[in-house]
C-alpha cells in the first residue's frame, strides 16, 4: 500500500467533489475491510476519500412511510443487533450476521459489502428479495436505482465514476410478508459462503421468491414463484422453488466447493427456507 | 507521502502523532508506540491476533488505517494489566483455567474478552463463543478460554489456590503465564533491533522450472535497498538428513513458492518493492505432482543430483534416479504365509492431503553476521542447538562462533524443529555489511514457502482369521514429500516403525517410501507421522471388524499388543510399555459403547441428521535418532531460589512448569522459588538436541533429577560442616536444612548456596551448582533390510472415542462428545496435560474434517486463511473429556511419559469410523468436509460409492476392492 492521498470529508458534497477531482484514481473508504486487503497488493488508488465523518451517512433511519433507510457507514453489526430490522426484515439481520467475525462486522458496512460486489457477500440475497434500493449520489446528483440492477459482475457494479452508494434502502414489506437467511460455508467459525440464499414470502400475493449468492459472477434473484399461498404444502413449495432457482444458477468448481455441491446446496437451501417460511413460525 | 496529524488514546495515554495515509493502526500501535502486545498473523482479518479495543468494539487492527482512529479511544490487551505483578479477573481466569499455551494468540483474545464483558458484563456461553471466535488459536483447543471467560462473567472470581508440594502430579499453573497474559512475554515477531533491516523474499511462481536470467539490477537502486541475492550468490546445500535444499534456488526451482531471491533494505515495503522490481525469466518444466507419476520409470527428476547429495547413512536410503528420497522396509516374520493362514484378506486404501501447522507467530528469525567473523541468530524456533549444528555444516563455521537464542515462540507444532529461514537472514546481513536482518514469514509464505505435513497414500493388506485374529499385514506407505526431504524421510521411518497400530501382527511387510514431487515439502507436525498412517489402520480395524461380524471394540482388544508379543520391528512388548487396553476399556465406556453402539440413530424425523459413535487407538514412541541427549543445569540465587537452564524450548506445550514442578520437589524448595528462564541460548544455556517427539519432558525431567541430586549433595556437604553432622543426616525441606531428628535448628538454603559464612567470617563451599545429564540407551538403527531394531525411548498408548452428528443433508460433522484416554506413565501435572489434550484434540479435528491443501497444477490454491480453515471456538467438540493411565515407564521421570503430541493422533480415524457407523459409507480419504461427506453419500446412493461392508458368509472369497483411486 503506497502512494495515495487521504481525505476526510465532512460533508457529502466534499466527497463527490473530491470523487470527481481524482479522476476515477479514488476508492471509497467505508469499514475498509475489503479495500485494505485489495490495497495489498494490487492497484493503488490516488486518493482514499474516508466518508465517516459525514454525519448523515451514519444512521439508522425509517421514513414515516415505514421504508429502512441504512447510511452508507452503517456497520453489519449495528445492523445485525437492531432489533426492528430483525422484526421487520429478518433476511437482512441474519445475513449481516452471517458476515465474517465480530472483529469485522463492527468494522464492514452494508454499502460497503454491496459495493464490493463480491459474488458471495451476505447481505445481497436478503437485499435482492426484499426489493432493496440503492441511493446513489454523484456528478449527475442523487438517484435511486433497484439493488437487482447494481451487480454486473464479480466486484462490478453499475455505479458511475465518481458515484458513491449513500444509503441502502429496503421498502416496506406488504403485510405478512416474511424472510429467512441461510448459509453453507466450510466450518462453524467464520467463511465465506459456498452457497448463501434468502428467501420471502408473500402469503397475501401468493409468491415465494428467492436469491442466491456464490453461484455464479453476481447474485441471482430468482423470478418469484407464484401461487404459494397459505395453504401450499411447505415441502412441495421447496422442491418447485429449487427446481426453479437451478434455471438461474451458474456455480462454478473453485477452491471453496465443486459446481456440483454448490447446486446441491442451492435447492437444499430452497427446501430449507421454504419449510421455515411456510411451515411452523412463518415469521422468521 | 504526506502526513496526517492525529490524537488517540491508548490505554488511557493520549498522543499526538503524524502518520503516513497508508499506515496501518496496527503498524502504529505495535511499531510506533512499541505496544508488543498487539500481535498479527494474516494481514486479513481473518486470524484476530492484531484485535484490540476501538472506541468500545473489538476490531483486527491490521483493517483499520492509523489516520482513521484520529480522536479514538483504543485499548489493547494491557489495557488489564493493573500494578506490576498482579493481574486482574480476566488475566488471572486464564492463567487458572489453562487458558494459555504458547501465549502469542492471548493478547488478541483478551481484548475480545473484555470488549465483551464491558458490553455484557453476563455473557452466556454462547455469546462467549461468538466473541471468541473471531481469534484464531492453534494451542488451546479453545475451550479452557471460554471456560475462563465463563468464570469471570459469573462474578466474584476467585483465584485458584496456590499449589503445594509435592508439586509432580498436582494442577499448578503455568510457570509463563503471568508473562503472557500481561504482554511481557517478548517473541522474535516483537524484536526490533539496532539499525536492523527488514528482509523480503521472492517466490517462484511455477512448480517447476529453470531459471534462465535473474536481473537484480533495478532492485538494487530502489530506495533503502541494502543487498540482493540470489541463488547464485548461495553455493550452500542445507537439509536435516539429506542436504538438498538451496538456501534460494539455485538454476531450477523445485516447487511453486521457493525462494528465488531475497532483499534486504530499511524498511519492509521498501524491501518488498525491491522484490518485485527482480525480473526472473524463467523456463517451464513439467513437475511431477503425485507420487504415483514421480514413482513411474522415465519420470522427470525433482533432485537429479540426488547421488551426489550428502545424506545420513545407515539410516536414511534414498534411491537416486527414482524419486525416493527413502525408502524403509519392515519385515517380519512371512507374509505371504500369514495371509495364506488367514481366513479372509482385506485391501484398502487410504489417502491424506497435506496440510500445515499454522502456528500462530509465522517462521520469523533475525541474524546478525558480526564484524569479528561471529553470527547472532534469534529465532522462533524449536531447537537452537539443532540450528547451530546446521548452520555450522552448511557455511563450515566453528559452532563456538555461532550464537542461537530462541525467546517465546508462537507455536511449533513439528514446523520449527529443523532450520529454515535462519541461514538466508545470515547471508542477506554478511551482505548488507553486518546490519541485522530480519525476515518474518507472512502468512502467504507461511503456506507456500515454510514447509507442511506431508500427504500419504496408504495401502493396507490384512489377513485375518474369522475369529478376529490378524494373520498379516501387508502395508505399502508412499508419502508425498514435496521438494525436499528434511524430517520427511524421517516422518517415512518413524511411521514405517510404528506403521502396523498398536497390535500384534505376527507376519509384517512395510515399505514406506518418501517420494520427492515439485510440491511445497513436508516436516515434522504433531503426531509426526502417525495422524496420517492411523487413519488408514483404524479406519481398516473397522472395516475389517465389520465384514468378520465382529464388535470393532472387541476386534481391536482381541489384537492389541500385550506382554510377550513384539512389535513389528521385534522390540519385546513389556509391563512398562503401558497398558492400551485399559486405555481402550475407559474411552469405551465413557462413550456408552455397547454391542449396538454401531448402529446410527436418526436425530428428529426430517432433520437429516443421523449420530454415532466411534473408536480409534493410537500409539507412538519419540521419533529420534540413537545418541539423542539433553543437559540441564541448576544455579542458585543469594536468596535460596534455583534456576533451571535448559535448551529445550517450551512452545506452548508446557514442559517448563514439569521441569520446575520436578525440581521444586528434587530441590525441596517452594514452587515459586524455581525459575526456568525463557531464553533458550547456545551461550548459555546446556545442550539439548531438539524439542520434538513429546520427548523433552521425559529427558529434560531425568536430567532435572540428576541435577537436582548434585546440587543437594552439595548442599548437605555444606550444612553439614555447618551443622557437625555427616552429610548423609542433613535433612532438606521447604528450602531448609537441619540435622536428622534436630528440626529446631535450621539454616535457610540463603545462607548456604553462595557458600557458607561462620560467625568468625570465615567461609566455607561456594555457589551451588548441579548439572544433569540424559542420553537415551540401548537404541539401534533399524536393520536396513528388515527395519527389525529397537528404536523408541518410550512408547505412549492411547485411544479417542467419539460421538457425533451427521448431517446428511450438507455433510456437516458436529462432535457432541469426545473422549481420550493415554498411559502417561505419571501425569506430571494434570492442568497440563488435560489442557494438551484438549488441543490436540481439536488440531486433530481440524484434520479430520476441514484441513487440506488445494493444489491446481502444482500451484496451492489456499495459501491464506481466506481459504485454508483452521477449528475456532465454534468448530469444537460440545464436550471433551480425558482420561490417564499411570503405568510408570521405566526409564521416565517418576515414570513418565510423553502425551504432547498423541492427543492429536487418531482423532481423525475416531471420527472416520464414527462418520461411517452414523451413514453406512465408509469413508478413505481427509479430510471429511462437508462437501466430501455429502458428495460421498450422494455417490453411494448412486450406488457409485462402497456402503459399508458387513459380516460375509463366504470365507476366503471376501475382496473387498480398493477405493477407486485417483
Amino acid at each position: 500500500m503506497s502512494g495515495f492521498r487521504y481525505e476526510r470529508p465532512g460533508t457529502l458534497a466534499e466527497a463527490t467533489a473530491l470523487l470527481a477531482g481524482a479522476g476515477g484514481g479514488a476508492r471509497i473508504l467505508a469499514g475498509g475491510t475489503d479495500l485494505m486487503i485489495a490495497l495489498r497488493g494490487g492497484p493503488q488508488p490516488t486518493v482514499l476519500v474516508d466518508i465517516k465523518r459525514i454525519p448523515e451517512l451514519g444512521a439508522v433511519r425509517w421514513t414515516p412511510a415505514g421504508d429502512l433507510e441504512i447510511g452508507a457507514c452503517v456497520r453489519v453489526q449495528d445492523v445485525a443487533d437492531d432489533a426492528r430490522i430483525r422484526e421487520v426484515f429478518p433476511a437482512l439481520a441474519e445475513g449481516a450476521e452471517a458476515i465474517g467475525s465480530l472483529q469485522i462486522r463492527w468494522r464492514a458496512t452494508v454499502a460497503g459489502n454491496l459495493s464490493n460486489a463480491s459474488p458471495c457477500m451476505d447481505t445481497a440475497p436478503p437485499l435482492l428479495v426484499l426489493n432493496g434500493r440503492l441511493r446513489v449520489t454523484g456528478p449527475q446528483g442523487t438517484r435511486e436505482a433497484p439493488l437487482a440492477d447494481f451487480f454486473l459482475g464479480v466486484k462490478q457494479t453499475a455505479l458511475a465514476p465518481g458515484e458513491l452508494v449513500t444509503a441502502v434502502i429496503v421498502p416496506k414489506p406488504a403485510a405478512g410478508l416474511s424472510s429467512a437467511f441461510d448459509k453453507i460455508k466450510r466450518s462453524y467459525g467464520h467463511d465465506l459462503a459456498i452457497v448463501n440464499s434468502a428467501a420471502a414470502w408473500d402469503p397475501a400475493a401468493g409468491t415465494l421468491r428467492v436469491a442466491i449468492g456464490s453461484c455464479a459472477v453476481r447474485p441471482a434473484l430468482v423470478p418469484a414463484l407464484a401461487g404459494v399461498g397459505p395453504k401450499s404444502d411447505p415441502k412441495h413449495a421447496g422442491e418447485r422453488l429449487a427446481a426453479l432457482a437451478q434455471e438461474h444458477i451458474l456455480p462454478i468448481d473453485d477452491v471453496r466447493a465443486s459446481a456440483e455441491y454448490r447446486r446441491e446446496m442451492t435447492s437444499l437451501l430452497c427446501r430449507r427456507l421454504a419449510a421455515r417460511l411456510l411451515g411452523a413460525g412463518r415469521t422468521s | 507521502m504526506s502526513l496526517h496529524p492525529i490524537t488517540l488514546t491508548v490505554n488511557g495515554e493520549t498522543s499526538t502523532l503524524e502518520v503516513p495515509a497508508n499506515r496501518t493502526l496496527h503498524q502504529l500501535l505495535a511499531e510506533d508506540l512499541h505496544r508488543h502486545e498487539v500481535k498479527s498473523g494474516c494481514y486479513i482479518g481473518e486470524c484476530g491476533l492484531c484485535t484490540v479495543i476501538l472506541d468500545g468494539k473489538p476490531v483486527n487492527s491490521c483493517l483499520v488505517f492509523a489516520v482513521e482512529a484520529d480522536g479514538a479511544v483504543i485499548e489493547t490487551s494491557a489495557a488489564e494489566n493493573g500494578e506490576p505483578g498482579t493481574l486482574s479477573d480476566l488475566q488471572q481466569a486464564f492463567v487458572d483455567h489453562g487458558a494459555i499455551q504458547c501465549g502469542f494468540c492471548t493478547p488478541g483474545m483478551l481484548a475480545s474478552a473484555r470488549a465483551l464483558l464491558q458490553r455484557n458484563p453476563k455473557p452466556a456461553r454462547d455469546e462467549i463463543v461468538e466473541a471468541l471466535s473471531g481469534n484464531y488459536c492453534r494451542c488451546t483447543g479453545y475451550q479452557p478460554i471460554i471456560d475462563a471467560v465463563e468464570a469471570v462473567a459469573k462474578g466474584g472470581y476467585r483465584a485458584k489456590p496456590a499449589p503445594t508440594a509435592p508439586y509432580v502430579g498436582g494442577e499448578a499453573n503455568r510457570v509463563d503465564a503471568a508473562a503472557k497474559v500481561t504482554g511481557s512475554a517478548t517473541f522474535v515477531h516483537d524484536m526490533v533491533l539496532d539499525g536492523m533491516l527488514h528482509g523480503r523474499i521472492l517466490t517462484s511462481p511455477h512448480p517447476s522450472a529453470r531459471i534462465k536470467r535473474i536481473d537484480v539490477s533495478k532492485a538494487k537502486a530502489m530506495p533503502g535497498v541494502k543487498a540482493v541475492l540470489t541463488g547464485a550468490d548461495l553455493p550452500y546445500k542445507l537439509g536435516l538428513y539429506m542436504e538438498d535444499k538451496d538456501i534460494l534456488a539455485r538454476g531450477v526451482v523445485h516447487h511453486q513458492g521457493e525462494a528465488v531471491a531475497a532483499v534486504a533494505a530499511e524498511t519492509w515495503i521498501q524491501a518488498k518493492l525491491a522484490t518485485l522490481a527482480i525480473e526472473v525469466e524463467y523456463e517451464v518444466l513439467e513437475p511431477v505432482l503425485d507420487v504415483h507419476a514421480a514413482l513411474k520409470e522415465g519420470a522427470p527428476q525433482v533432485h537429479p543430483g540426488l547421488a551426489d547429495y550428502s545424506w545420513m547413512k545407515g539410516v536414511f536410503f534414498p534411491q537416486p534416479g527414482r524419486n525416493t528420497a527413502h525408502h524403509q522396509k519392515i519385515r517380519k516374520g512371512d507374509v505371504e504365509q500369514g495371509m495364506a493362514q488367514a481366513d479372509h484378506v482385506f485391501e484398502f486404501h487410504f489417502q491424506n492431503p497435506p496440510v500445515q501447522h499454522v502456528p500462530m507467530e509465522t517462521h520469523v528469525a533475525i541474524a546478525t553476521a558480526r564484524a569479528d567473523g561471529e553470527v547472532e541468530i534469534i529465532t522462533s524456533a524449536q531447537s537452537p542447538f539443532t540450528v547451530r549444528t546446521l548452520f555450522c555444516r552448511t557455511f563450515g563455521m566453528a559452532p563456538g562462533k555461532v550464537r542461537v537464542r530462541v525467546p517465546y515462540v508462537g507455536g511449533g507444532f513439528g514446523g520449527k524443529a529443523g532450520i529454515h529461514l535462519e541461514p538466508l537472514v545470515y547471508c542477506l546481513s554478511k551482505a548488507a555489511g553486518g546490519r541485522p536482518v530480519k525476515i518474518s514469514a507472512t502468512r502467504e509464505e507461511e503456506f507456500n514457502t515454510l514447509p507442511s505435513r506431508q500427504g500419504l497414500q496408504s495401502t493396507i493388506k490384512t489377513g485375518v482369521t474369522k475369529d478376529g485374529r490378524i494373520t498379516a499385514l501387508d502395508l505399502t506407505y508412499l508419502w508425498d514429500a514435496g521438494a525436499f526431504a528434511d524430517y520427511g524421510v524421517n516422518v517415512g521411518r518413524a511411521a514405517a516403525y510404528s506403521g502396523a497400530g498398536p497390535y500384534v501382527v505376527p507376519n509384517c511387510k512395510l515399505d514406506s517410501l518418501v517420494v520427492y514431487t515439485n510440491k511445497i515439502h513436508g516436516t515434522a507436525y504433531r503426531g509426526f507421522g502417525h495422524l496420517e498412517v492411523l487413519w488408514g489402520i483404524e479406519r481398516n480395524m473397522d472395516m475389517v471388524a465389520r465384514a468378520l461380524g465382529l464388535d470393532p471394540v472387541e476386534f481391536r482388544r482381541k489384537n492389541l499388543l500385550r506382554v510377550g508379543e513384539t512389535t513389528i520391528t521385534g522390540e519385546p512388548f513389556t509391563a512398562g510399555h503401558g497398558r492400551p487396553e485399559e486405555c481402550l476399556r475407559l474411552v469405551s465406556e465413557a462413550i456408552g459403547w455397547d454391542a449396538k453402539a454401531r448402529a446410527a440413530t436418526p436425530v428428529a424425523p426430517g432433520s437429516g441428521k443421523v449420530r454415532a459413535k466411534g473408536v480409534a487407538m493410537l500409539h507412538k514412541a519419540p521419533a529420534m535418532p540413537t545418541y539423542t541427549s539433553c543437559a540441564v543445569t541448576i544455579l542458585f540465587n543469594g536468596d535460596g531460589s534455583a534456576n533451571v537452564l535448559v535448551s529445550g524450548v517450551d512452545y506452548g506445550q508446557g514442559t517448563y512448569t514439569a521441569l520446575a514442578q520436578i525440581a521444586a520437589d528434587e530441590l525441596r524448595l517452594p514452587l515459586e522459588m524455581v525459575r526456568v528462564p525463557w531464553d533458550s541460548d547456545t551461550d548459555y544455556t546446556p545442550y539439548d538436541w531438539q524439542t520434538v517427539a513429546s520427548r523433552f519432558s521425559v529427558m529434560g525431567g531425568n536430567a532435572v533429577i540428576q541435577a537436582a541430586k548434585e546440587c543437594l549433595d552439595q548442599i548437605r556437604s555444606v550444612a553439614g560442616q555447618a551443622l557437625h553432622a555427616p552429610p548423609e543426616q542433613i535433612e532438606c525441606g521447604n528450602g531448609k536444612v537441619w540435622v536428622k531428628g534436630k528440626p529446631a535448628r535450621t539454616l535457610d538454603y540463603s545462607q548456604l548456596v553462595l557458600g557458607y559464612t561462620y560467625p568468625d567470617g570465615s567461609s566455607i563451599g561456594g555457589p551451588v551448582i548441579g548439572k544433569g545429564r540424559y542420553i537415551a540407551t540401548g537404541l539401534t538403527n533399524l536393520d536396513p533390510q528388515t527395519g527389525q531394531g529397537l528404536p523408541a525411548l518410550n512408547w505412549t498408548y492411547g485411544a479417542h472415542a467419539v460421538e457425533l452428528e451427521v448431517d446428511t443433508d450438507t455433510g456437516h460433522i458436529q462432535v457432541l462428545k469426545l473422549v481420550s484416554a493415554f498411559d502417561a506413565g505419571k501425569v506430571l501435572n494434570a492442568q497440563q496435560c488435560r489442557m494438551q489434550v484438549i488441543g490436540g484434540v481439536v488440531q486433530g479435528l481440524g484434520s479430520a474434517v476441514m484441513e487440506k491443501f488445494v493444489f491446481q497444477n502444482g500451484r496451492l490454491l489456499n495459501n491464506s486463511f481466506t481459504d485454508y480453515k483452521i477449528p475456532t471456538a465454534k468448530d469444537i467438540p460440545a464436550e471433551m473429556q480425558q482420561f490417564f493411565v499411570e503405568t510408570p515407564h521405566p526409564q521416565g521421570p517418576y515414570g513418565a511419559r510423553g502425551v504432547a503430541e498423541h492427543s492429536m493422533i487418531s482423532v481423525p480415524g475416531a471420527v472416520g469410523n464414527a462418520v461411517a457407523n452414523a451413514t453406512g459409507v465408509e469413508f478413505f480419504e481427509l479430510p471429511l468436509d462437508p462437501e466430501r461427506v455429502f458428495l460421498t453419500l450422494k455417490r453411494a446412493a448412486e450406488g457409485k460409492a462402497q456402503p459399508v461392508k458387513t459380516a460375509d458368509p463366504d470365507p476366503r472369497s471376501t475382496r473387498v476392492p480398493p477405493a477407486a483411486r485417483k
